[in-house]
């Protein structure tokens, strides 16, 4: 009947939840008693209402304060405490040195790895980020459709940029890009400037390029004006003004002048080049008509749209500009182009056109990949060799438990010991990072970073991620060595729980699959590019150096005059080699259905000697022969690839075949069997050959002799010198030039094989770590079974099965998972090798062996014991 | 030195505690005070009070006995220490001083 005379239960436990815990109690007697009294005196109803009042009017300053205690309790920061546990892991650092010294070695190296690919990953992502208005500006890329192919242009016509602008109100401004090898000469310096660069003179408006000295606006305007970088401008003219200066350029020796100086770009930058060169002069002094151009293809060009420009709005339009202005050339031509717009951050990692340098987001997701697998092996190691030396500590943990310490407490030491050991990692693996940038960056090939000065931004983010690590990889630990029950352990009655060892060994077992992944895509990614490397190209390419010996006359009496060296054995002059950029060419030749069919070819200008002299087969008809006069303007060689395009079955069929390109007509003499004019990666496409003109064909491969290669060099060196004094010697071997193509794969390789020898080793430093504590926990058994007569190889074999069976369980995991890794990565080339099954057996041998090796530093030790020494030891 | 000022609440309560004499805990002050004024005072008003006398040096207290209707809590006893004796005869000796001072009326 009598419900509610007690006061509202929620006051009260609101009373002590605000209230200290020194005060509540001496409060509530008060409130109850002064409750009792107002029910009396009031009723029921008001004391309630005056019980509330008073709780809410207590909830003041006084009575949240907690009373000093007169005995302190331990407090979430005591300093004596953290001193205390600073000293005790420093003292345990010391005591174990070895296990220390792997923890550190593991942690550290997975840090340093881990910083370095975060740099290179960071690197490319921020490709063309500089730029402020990146998000403007968009490359116009053209597709070239014909009745045989489409080609995919990063390029487009010269006459498009221009009226882009004219037409379309969106674009605020665009300039054109053209890279170009050019001589230039000062004096008596020459060099052939390989980054020199045509650009219109909005560069500057667009891109943000940092112009140091000149005008931005006016630098590249004229014809003949020259943009240089600091770094060009010193190798020029050292540290005098190079303003107002004059260079020659080109085979002309034009003088051009230096109107500005400028920053060097970024490394991380599209826009590279060491010295730029104003549009104008190309367009408005060397080919005053290619503005005018639509069928003539050159130069990228970007466009800086207005703010609030809808990228797909503007390319539904780009169709009806194209016919406008190009309908006609294109209806002649029988092809048909279409714009599309690639936003310039876009471009260096996802496009897939023609390009100076591209990145691979594929392999950034693989790099990252690698840099968590490490992580995760380090850290791994970390708790494994940690809550595995939980038994040593587990009497200093009952101590501390008997003496007071709660859970928590303890959790924070055990953490505060693993973010120390990370923080000690942190630092040696910053000193090891910075020690390796150099050869990071030359494995990268790219100036990723130029020290570790420069990176305080990333090494304040390591620091950060490394003391989130040391408390993630430090809770496990905690946890298991907190919960010790302080009577068991100090009793000595501890045995380590079948949960924790099964979790340890699954690390392990994660460990050695992540390691043997590694080891696979290692061994693959080696076979396939010794696959490329050995395979038969279908050319010569060994013992051929290549000079750039010019065109015309000079060329010929050039070549004329080192054919009699002793060393030198031919020689053949074209416009392109194995490996270097084809044009493509616009052409017409008659198919299997006997209709003229157009196509953009690749063109090989040869001259005489060429097919000859690379060892190429003609399969079908004749070579080209100084015998026919006809030859030089009249006649076409094909390769199989464009035979078979063309619809004939046999090479034989497409002999005598009629074709037009390049303002030549005439009929095709001869097939040649398909070589690989481009890399591996890419299968052998349709390829035409013709005599060169006399304007082109400035390549001059020597085939010498193997013995006396620097003789001859040196001797074709002087007789370049004595011919052409003006010019700069310059020269390369053919196979180093092809094997360039490769140069991405060989990164890619020599990378994987640094990481998964890091990673193979960090697993090591943590087996060895586990094999050493089993060993030690198991001393007794061992001594045991020795007295009863076991041998010592059946004792290693007792202690190394356990591990073993780990490994075995590694690679079952690991085996199908890389090789579906891997066959994805093979499919990027058109010619591949096969994952063979040894590739799988020598990876899990390896990885036996290293382990079993691991372990038997312990293993062996532990069985060689006199058993009484291990059975007196307690 | 703070301490030497003494609210009209403060005064007030120090009052009370001084007419209960051994016998003034949070729930009695609070009555006493209620009866003498005539009208209602919030506890935390009054325990306020107290912390604030206690901490000028002119209360004491002590942990004392419990009784069935707190519950069994303990009552906190508060005593007026001679500083606080001083203080309320500073205060009427003023007060005094004060109205003898008014003018009589003629």
């Amino acid at each position: 009947m009598n419900a509610p005379t007690q006061p509202p239960k929620w006051a009260t436990r609101l009373l002590h939840w605000f209230c200290a815990s020194h005060l509540a109690d001496d409060l509530e007697g008060d409130l109850l008693e002064l409750f009792a009294q107002r029910v009396r005196t009031y009723g029921i109803r008001e004391a309630r209402r005056r019980y509330v009042r008073d709780v809410l009017s207590l909830m003041r300053p006084f009575a949240v304060k907690e009373k000093r205690k007169k005995y302190p309790q331990p407090a979430f920061i005591q300093p004596a405490m953290i001193r205390n546990y600073f000293k005790l892991a420093f003292r345990n650092l010391a005591k174990h040195k070895m296990f220390s010294i792997i923890n550190v070695l593991g942690l550290s190296a997975g840090m340093t790895a881990c910083f370095l690919i975060a740099l290179y990953v960071h690197f490319e992502l921020t490709y063309d980020a500089f730029n402020q208005k990146a998000d403007r500006i968009y490359r116009i890329a053209a597709d070239i459709k014909t009745s045989s192919e489409t080609l995919r242009y990063a390029i487009s016509p010269w006459a498009m940029a221009s009226n882009m602008q004219n037409d379309f109100p969106e674009v605020e401004a665009f300039v054109r890009v053209q890279k170009e090898e050019t001589l230039i000469r000062k004096g008596d310096l020459k060099f052939i400037e390989e980054n020199t660069v045509l650009v219109d003179s909005t560069l500057f408006r667009v891109f943000d390029l940092k112009l140091l000295k000149g005008n931005p606006k006016t630098a590249l305007a004229a014809p003949l004006s020259l943009v240089l970088t600091e770094t060009a401008a010193r190798k020029y003219f050292g540290d005098a003004d190079p303003i107002g200066q004059t260079l020659l350029l080109g085979d002309d020796n034009e003088p051009a002048q230096v109107t500005g100086v400028m920053q060097d770009p970024p490394a991380n930058s599209q826009i590279k080049g060491d010295i730029f060169v104003s549009m104008s002069t190309y367009t408005a002094h060397q080919d005053k008509n290619i503005e005018r151009e639509w069928g003539s293809f050159g130069a990228i060009a970007y466009v800086l749209v207005k703010p609030g420009t809808a990228p797909g709005a503007m390319e539904k339009k780009f169709p009806a500009f194209v016919q406008n202005h190009a309908g006609k050339m294109m209806a002649g031509q029988q092809m048909q182009i279409s714009l599309s717009l690639e936003p310039l951050r876009d471009i260096y990692l996802h496009s897939t056109r023609p390009a100076d340098e591209s990145g691979s987001v594929d392999n950034l997701y693989i790099f990252s990949a690698v840099a968590l697998f490490i992580m995760v092996i380090a850290c791994i190691n970390f708790v494994n060799l940690t809550t595995a030396r939980s038994v040593e500590r587990a009497r200093e943990v009952g101590m501390r438990k008997a003496v007071g310490a709660p859970k928590s407490a303890l959790a924070r030491q055990f953490i505060t010991e693993s973010v120390l050991m990370c923080m000690i990692a942190f630092v040696l693996s910053m000193a090891v990072a910075a020690a390796l940038l150099p050869f990071f960056n030359a494995l990268a090939g790219k100036q990723v970073s130029k020290g570790i000065i420069d990176e305080i931004f990333f090494v304040a983010a390591g620091l950060v991620v490394a003391a989130l690590v040391g408390t993630m990889a430090g809770i496990y630990p905690a946890f298991v060595l907190s919960s010790f029950e302080p009577v068991k352990v100090l009793k000595g009655r501890f045995t380590t729980s079948i949960k924790g060892i099964m979790l340890r060994k699954g690390l392990v077992t994660v460990q050695f699959a992540i390691s043997i992944v590694m080891i696979i895509a290692t061994i693959v990614v080696y076979t396939q590019l010794d696959f490329m490397r050995s395979h038969d190209l279908g050319f010569t390419k060994d013992q051929m150096l290549v000079v750039q010996a010019g065109t015309g006359r000079n060329r010929d009496a050039f070549k004329a005059s080192i054919l009699n060296f002793a060393g030198v054995r031919s020689a053949a002059a074209s416009a392109a080699i194995p490996g270097s950029w084809t044009p493509q060419a616009y052409s017409k030749v008659e198919n299997s259905g006997g209709e003229m069919q157009a196509g953009n070819l690749d063109v090989y200008r040869v001259d005489f000697d060429f097919i000859r002299q690379y060892g190429l087969k003609v399969v079908a008809g004749r070579a080209f022969s100084r015998a026919y006069s006809t030859d030089s303007i009249q006649s076409l060689m094909i390769n199989e690839a464009a035979a078979k395009v063309l619809g004939y079955r046999s090479a034989g069929e497409a002999v005598g075949k009629k074709f037009e390109q390049w303002g030549r007509k005439g009929v095709i003499i001869g097939v040649v069997r398909d070589f690989h004019f481009k890399s591996l990666q890419e299968n052998i496409k349709p390829l035409t050959f013709r005599i060169t003109d006399f304007w082109n064909g400035n390549l001059l491969s020597v085939k010498i002799d193997g013995g006396r290669v620097n003789q001859t060099v040196s001797a074709i060196e002087n007789q370049w010198k004595k011919a052409n004094p003006d010019k700069p010697f310059t020269y390369y071997f053919l196979d180093e030039f092809y094997d360039r193509q490769y140069r991405a794969d060989e990164r890619f390789e020599a990378l994987f094989l640094n990481f998964a020898a890091l990673a193979i080793f960090i697993s090591c430093l943590g087996l060895l770590g586990l094999a050493s504590y089993s060993t030690v926990q198991r001393t007794k058994e061992i001594g045991v079974r020795k007295v009863m007569g076991a041998s010592a190889a059946s004792i290693v074999g007792l202690l190394s099965k356990d591990f073993l069976q780990l490994v075995g369980i590694a690679f079952v995991i690991a085996a199908p998972l890389s090789w579906f890794a891997m066959h994805r990565w093979l499919e990027g080339f058109a010619y591949k090798t096969d994952i063979r099954a040894w590739i799988f057996v020598a990876a899990g041998l390896l990885s036996t062996f290293v382990a079993l090796a691991t372990i038997s530093f312990q293993s062996i030790r532990a069985a060689l014991m006199n058993p009484v020494k291990s059975l007196r030891s307690e | 030195m703070k301490g030497t000022y003494l609210g009209e609440f403060e005064e007030v309560v120090l009052l009370a505690v001084a007419i209960l004499a051994g016998d003034a805990y949070g729930a009695s002050i609070t009555n006493e005070i209620e009866q003498q004024m005539g009208r209602s005072v919030n506890l935390g008003a009054v325990h306020a009070a107290l912390h604030r006398l206690e901490e000028k040096g002119l209360l004491s207290s002590r942990l004392g006995g419990a009784t069935a209707e707190r519950g069994g809590r303990s009552k906190r006893f508060f005593t007026v220490t001679m500083a606080g004796t001083k203080a309320l005869d500073n205060i009427r000796e003023i007060r005094n001083r004060m109205w003898s001072a008014i003018p009589k009326p003629a």
